[in-house]
């Protein structure tokens, strides 16, 4: 089935676009952007449950830009009545124009931006999805996950909490300008399989999750995901300290994704080539990794949690090739951006929701396969770890200093996997160096969904990352 | 639409309800090196709503949601029948809502909040930073906002409170002939504390210069780490997570009251306060999320768990009556001056990529940006490698200066000595 676009949102839009016109006498370019997502949520644990409606990107409300004098200006507001557009019209001019006072007394120069091209287009996008997170059946969803979590307590007499958590968004989104009309309603889910075990006061956790495009309907694979959560938080329990050092790495396809992520993701969002806040634009064009490494971003590259057909500035979604057999050939832009560095934005301008500015997002940040096995990389590695599960990354794109932490290393002595398990891991590294290191990649590859980006320490986005095993030298602590 | 829901919850013949009613009138500013990139604003309103329903004698279960201030009538009455029948679907142990006899206890003053005047205040903090040639301001983002929140629940409670919360991002680049690095910061607090501001980037700057002249750090193996930077926040937030009722019960914190956190303690045993104030905190509220007053307590007493303190479900299943959700908190000092502490060798990170202590298994890492490195004799700036180790075999050797400082919601030790921390270098 199509996933409806939001019936709200079509009883606004004439509201909006006399909200765009009253706008229009007074400023040199309007748009607005109107957000009617819905959600489901449910987290199933041994002590709790919850039944909640609010996911990361659940939201209902209009933003709307304005361009005069070189200067961008936003409002956001969540009571838009589509019958009386002039009191948000007061309303927003109100605010700005007592903001431009404050900035008048206090002397602020402008960052002129030039005006937004505002080509004509229209579209109309329902993707596909088998079903809806307003509609499905909460009962059913519930009992699914409550064995899930009955069955993960009962696999080792050290669990004290298995969760089993499933959220599924059903996003629709206008944008509205002078000359654009674009429409889209989407679902994309995300599941989540947490277990905790505890020996002699000390706690592990294991995880695994299911993500994609699409609906409820994921989470029929989510109990698949629980045997390996169990495992790794029992496995973990045992797990020695790595001797900190360099060593020969394959990254498992979670780990490479949180790579592509954190490497070459945010090094190159191009708001921060504007800010001169990343290495990355002094790289175009040349060897930032192997002959092996190669990369994609954008909501086209993959059918997962952040694919969307336009994004939060009426751009079309895009597939960049970031990295081409080692060589950095472009990065990733917003509409704003694009202007002020004189390049075409790449459809990756992203909102946290309604509420908040556009930054340079990720969308799907995949580096692309190989034609080796893992049994062949594994066997190539004298001593090395094979790396699994991540917790966390931290870029520097004005460095390239890369800090990831990795849930466990598998032991790899002599080409075979020793049994030994290390935990936790900090990899850290430079990142030409540890691309430039890929010496194998495997064959297949896959997609994870299941977190969230934030831009520094805020502005959460749902982002996916992935990419297959790959055979590298790292440092690990 | 409030007022509304509230009359339908009324009648809706449940076991309980709450609503949670947040209006936020927000100023933002976001600039390239001095330059005003986009200013924005925002009126927004979040009426959030959660439904109670008996199942049994034993059980509850609860739905939420949020209903939108533009929603109908119609809709509003749909959605507290369609949470009706979702609370029903997943059953937890019985437990009741806050009573407003709790609640009403606690009056705090809500004073309005002047956004203009506060936005005012951060643009002329940061327009005038001692900026030089080689460490400046690369860009700052600011965030000012009057929130007023509504808390209304089926036994009764009815409060509303005001109050500031601002931020600001800001990003300080330094540079010599061959480099330039950035430093990241972000500031919260109520209102704007300009001489703060001023005196934290100076001190970033001060990184910054240090940075680009560090050696790599060497591989200590073991070392005594000091944490004079809000990073230090990490260690007690690990604190604080090990007393949430919400992990006591389920066993993923193995802290009991009256029994010592440490078999030994050779350093300063640590005192943890929750505190309804503090100056300029952007969390200084009367009622947490769930209408519980909020008053100072005693969590951890010198190194002893005295008061358990986390949201309602399960401090009900534990009979924590009295308790509610912390939003300041402080750790009092130690016995030692700074000064003491800075005794022997040490390394001292000031700049992490992002340090963590993870609240569940006490793994602490982060990866070395900046740190000082003291052999005793002389102090060097050292960057690369990492720290790493487990908050549970830290515990008994942790040294506290008496000085303390306030990060936003904390006040902390001013120093925090870790003995024993493993430090990987860039040279092994």
């Amino acid at each position: 089935m199509k996933a409806p676009f939001s019936p709200y949102l079509l009883g606004i839009k004439a509201g909006l676009k006399r909200l765009i016109a009253l706008l229009e006498r007074d400023y040199d370019y309007v748009s607005a952007l109107a957000t009617d997502s819905v959600g489901l949520a449910l987290h199933i644990s041994r002590h709790a449950k919850a039944v909640e409606h609010e996911t990361m990107t659940t939201e209902r409300g209009v933003v709307v830009r304005v361009w005069r004098d070189g200067l961008y200006s936003e409002f956001a507001l969540n009571a838009f009545d589509p019958e009386q557009p002039e009191a948000a019209y007061a309303q927003i001019r109100g605010a700005l124009d007592a903001q431009m006072a404050l900035l008048r007394a206090t002397g602020t120069k402008i960052y002129e931006t030039p005006r937004l091209p505002d080509e004509p287009l229209t579209l109309f996008v329902e993707k596909e999805t088998e079903q809806l997170p307003e509609t499905t059946d909460i009962g059913a969803l519930v009992a699914a996950l409550t064995a899930i979590s009955d069955r993960g307590m009962g696999l080792d007499s050290r669990m004290i909490e298995c969760i089993a958590a499933a959220q599924s968004t059903h996003i629709s989104k206008l944008f509205l300008s002078h000359d654009r009309d674009l429409s889209q309603s989407y679902v994309y889910s995300e599941g989540t399989v947490v277990a905790v075990v505890a020996e002699q006061g000390r706690n592990q956790i294991g995880y695994d999750s299911v993500s994609g495009l699409g609906g409820p309907e994921l989470f029929a694979g989510l109990g698949e995901k629980l045997d390996r959560a169990v495992q790794t938080a029992v496995e973990l329990l045992a797990a020695e300290s790595v001797e900190p050092g360099e060593y020969e790495i394959i990254t498992a396809p979670e780990v490479s994704g949180l790579i592509a992520h954190e490497a070459f993701g945010h090094g190159v969002e191009m708001d921060m080539f504007v800010k001169d806040r990343a290495l990355g634009r002094d790289y175009i064009g040349k060897r930032v990794g192997s002959e092996l490494c190669s990369m994609h971003e954008g909501a086209l590259c993959a059918e997962e949690v952040a694919s969307y057909a336009f994004d939060d500035e009426g751009v079309l979604a895009g597939d960049v090739t970031e990295i081409d057999r080692g060589i950095l050939r472009t990065g990733i832009c917003d509409a704003l951006s694009a202007l002020r560095l004189g390049v075409a934005p790449t459809g990756n301008g992203k909102r946290e929701n309604f509420e908040h500015k556009v930054y340079t997002r990720m969308t799907n940040t995949i580096f692309d396969s190989g034609d080796s096995t893992l049994d062949e990389m594994i066997a190539s590695v004298k001593r090395g770890y094979l790396l699994e599960g991540c917790e966390s990354g931290m870029e520097d794109p004005k460095h390239w200093g890369i800090q990831c932490i990795v849930k466990l290393g598998r032991e790899i002595v002599d080409g075979k996997l020793t049994g030994r398990v290390v935990a936790p891991i900090i990899l850290t590294g430079y990142v030409p160096e540890l691309l430039g290191g890929i010496s194998m990649c495997s064959r297949d590859r896959e997609t994870f969904g299941g977190g969230g980006c934030g831009k520094g320490y805020k502005e959460f986005v749902k982002v996916s990352d992935g990419g297959p095993y790959l055979k590298t030298k790292a440092r690990l602590g | 639409m409030l007022e509304k829901v509230l009359e339908l919850l009324k009648n809706a013949g449940v076991y309980a309800w709450e609503v949670t009613d947040k209006k936020t009138e927000g100023w933002e500013f976001y600039f390239i090196r001095h330059a005003l990139d986009q200013n924005r604003a925002k009126s927004v309103e979040h009426i959030h709503v959660k439904v109670y329903q008996r199942i049994g004698e034993a059980s509850v279960g609860a739905a939420e949601a949020e209903l939108h201030p533009s929603a109908t009538p119609e809709e509003a009455a749909q959605l507290v029948e369609n949470l009706k029948a979702e609370a029903g679907l997943a059953p937890n142990r019985i437990y009741s809502l806050r009573s407003p006899e709790e609640a009403h206890r606690a009056p705090r003053d809500s004073a309005a909040v002047d956004v203009p005047a506060i936005a005012g205040d951060f643009l002329a903090a940061l327009s005038a930073l001692p900026e030089t040639e080689t460490e400046d301001i690369n860009s700052y983002e600011i965030f000012v906002s009057a929130v007023t929140r509504r808390f209304v629940n089926s036994a009764g409670i009815d409060v509303t409170e005001t109050y500031p919360s601002s931020m600001a991002e800001v990003i300080v680049n330094a540079r010599n002939a061959g480099e330039e690095i950035e430093l990241y910061r972000m500031y919260r607090s109520g209102s704007c504390d300009a001489a703060g501001l001023r005196r934290n980037l100076a001190r970033t700057m001060a990184y910054g210069r240090d940075r680009l002249r560090a050696a790599p750090t060497p591989p200590l193996g073991r070392a005594d780490v000091l944490l004079s930077t809000d990073d230090a926040l990490a260690v007690y937030r690990y604190f604080v997570a090990r007393l949430d009722p919400a992990m006591v019960l389920r066993q993923m914190s193995d802290w009991k009251l009256g029994v010592p956190i440490a078999r030994e303690v050779r350093g300063d045993a640590v005192t943890l306060t929750a505190l309804r104030e503090l100056p300029n905190s952007s969390r200084n509220r009367a009622f947490d999320r769930e209408g519980a007053p909020i008053r100072d307590q005693v969590m951890l007493r010198a190194g002893v768990p005295e008061h358990y303190l986390g949201g309602r479900m399960f401090s009900a299943y534990m009979g924590l009556e009295d308790s509610f959700q912390p939003g300041n908190l402080a750790v009092s000092g130690g016995s030692r001056s700074a000064a003491e502490l800075r005794q022997g060798k040490w390394l001292e990170p000031v700049e992490f990529s992002d340090f963590q202590v993870d609240p569940m298994t006490g793994d602490i890492f982060g990866e070395i940006r900046l740190a000082y490195w003291h052999d005793g004799e002389k102090t060097v700036p050292v960057s690369g490698g990492s720290v790493s180790g487990n908050m549970r075999e830290l515990l008994g050797d942790l040294q506290l200066s008496a000085e303390t400082v306030q990060y936003d919601n904390w006040r902390v030790p001013a120093l925090t000595r870790l003995n024993g921390v493993t430090v990987t270098g860039i040279e092994s």
